[in-house]
């Protein structure tokens, strides 16, 4: 099971984001016709409604668009929504929760960026 | 268009109101999860769908008929549940081979398929089956009936782990190949949540909740901190449960609002926020107090 069904986040949401990663991963290409609802009941043994909400709101943030009667479609700018929205909104979370942390820690800003470019480091070391 | 409406419906035993005013619709192909404590009800509302009971008060339809003693609802629902009267005098495979003489949409090479794939021998006879292995066998009549409206009153009674999944899984590709109504009763909603597409809470036979599955997930969430902050943050909310941890710490489970604002303010006032999952949301609105069993071992 590539979902996390740790019985706290929504499944939609886990599916939905589990197909930006797909297109991230270019598994699937723009204008390249992406899994049915069906497909990804299937797939994870999900009810259809669930999987088809999951992609409604792909739709509604323009990542795929609908074909009447053919399906749905990965639009052009995909890759590119998905970029601006994890930094936008994810990544900005986390950073919220960083440094909430931080200073619940004591750990002045100084420190904590040189904590981030240590990783930074680490990484790029590997 | 809906497959069953009830309104007011009430079923009373001697003293005790098994139903009491229960109001709901049930749309068409839709598989909703029957969530409820033991004794809320359930395999009694299922049971007066399936036209086996009669209600005592209130108004029931399926397929827009009265149940009781009712031919058409007779051979478009199946009901399941862990005590079917099979004839004795027949083994599992005439069993199979009969069944499909009474419904229409029966799916022979199914029944097959999966009566292979659980290793059953065409000589048994129902009977001598162990709890789980009666369990699967009921399984394979009621997806193989494809009933418009299918009933499962606790499939997974004695059904092992392996079983259990093959079940929701079979029941799953099934419904995706042949859509049908499907009502589902257990106690594990943490099993079956996926798979379904709404919830029926019931608690002392009314309605808690009638809700997709998805809306449940987000329905609570749990806040823990210092007593005085959560209880400034929980003033003026609907409660669902609370319990004090610690010396001067507490735990509670509020409603969601919906408002993004006001998690923001108990993260800064130090709160940890949790997501409640939907099997302790069921647990929680369906549980006789608010600090559960807990209460029990209160000493004065």
């Amino acid at each position: 099971m590539i979902l996390n069904m740790d019985g706290t986040k929504p499944i939609y949401l886990q599916i939905s984001e589990w197909l930006e990663r797909e297109i991230l991963n270019g598994n699937f290409e723009s204008d390249q016709k992406i899994y049915s609802q069906y497909q990804l009941a299937e797939m994870f043994t999900i009810n259809p409604a669930t999987a088809a909400k999951g992609l409604t709101l792909l739709v509604e943030e323009n990542i795929l668009y609908k074909k009447r009667g053919l399906g749905m479609f990965v639009s052009n700018h995909a890759k590119q929504i998905i970029l601006n929205k994890r930094k936008n909104q994810t990544l900005k979370k986390l950073v919220l929760e960083i440094v909430m942390e931080a200073e619940r820690l004591n750990v002045s800003r100084e420190e904590l960026i040189q904590m981030i470019q240590a990783v930074n480091v680490e990484e790029a070391g590997e | 268009m809906n497959i069953i409406e009830c309104s007011s419906l009430t079923k009373v035993y001697g003293a005790v109101k098994a139903l009491n005013n229960l109001s709901f619709e049930l749309q068409e192909n839709k598989i909703t999860g029957l969530i409820g404590r033991n004794g809320a009800g359930k395999t009694t509302l299922l049971k007066i769908i399936a036209g086996y009971y009669r209600e005592t008060l209130g108004e029931i339809k399926v397929f827009s008929e009265k149940p009781f003693n009712n031919l058409l609802v007779s051979a478009n629902v199946m009901y399941i549940n862990d005590q079917m009267n099979f004839p004795t005098a027949l083994n599992l495979k005439e069993i199979l081979n009969v069944s499909s003489t009474f419904y229409e949409n029966w799916n022979h090479e199914l029944a097959d398929r999966l009566f292979d794939y659980f290793a059953f021998q065409q000589t048994q006879q129902y009977n001598n089956l162990s709890k789980g292995m009666k369990s699967t066998f009921n399984m394979i009549v009621g997806l193989s009936a494809r009933c418009a409206l299918t009933v499962f009153d606790e499939p997974t009674t004695g059904m092992d782990a392996g079983v259990r999944k093959d079940f929701y899984r079979a029941l799953l590709k099934d419904y995706i190949d042949f859509p049908r109504t499907i009502l589902l009763s257990s106690h594990h909603l943490d099993e079956i949540e996926d798979i379904l597409e709404d919830v029926l809470l019931i608690k002392d036979g009314t309605k808690l909740l009638h809700i997709p599955v998805e809306e449940l997930k987000e329905w609570a969430i749990g806040v823990q901190g210092s007593s005085a902050a959560v209880n400034d943050w929980i003033k003026n909310r609907e409660v669902i449960h609370s319990k004090n941890v610690g010396l001067d710490r507490m735990y509670a489970v509020v409603k969601q609002n919906g408002s993004e604002s006001e998690i923001q303010r108990a993260k800064e006032a130090g709160l940890a926020i949790t997501p409640i999952s939907s099997s302790d949301v069921c647990v929680y609105l369906t549980s006789k107090n608010k600090g559960g069993i807990d209460d029990v071992f209160i000493k004065d």
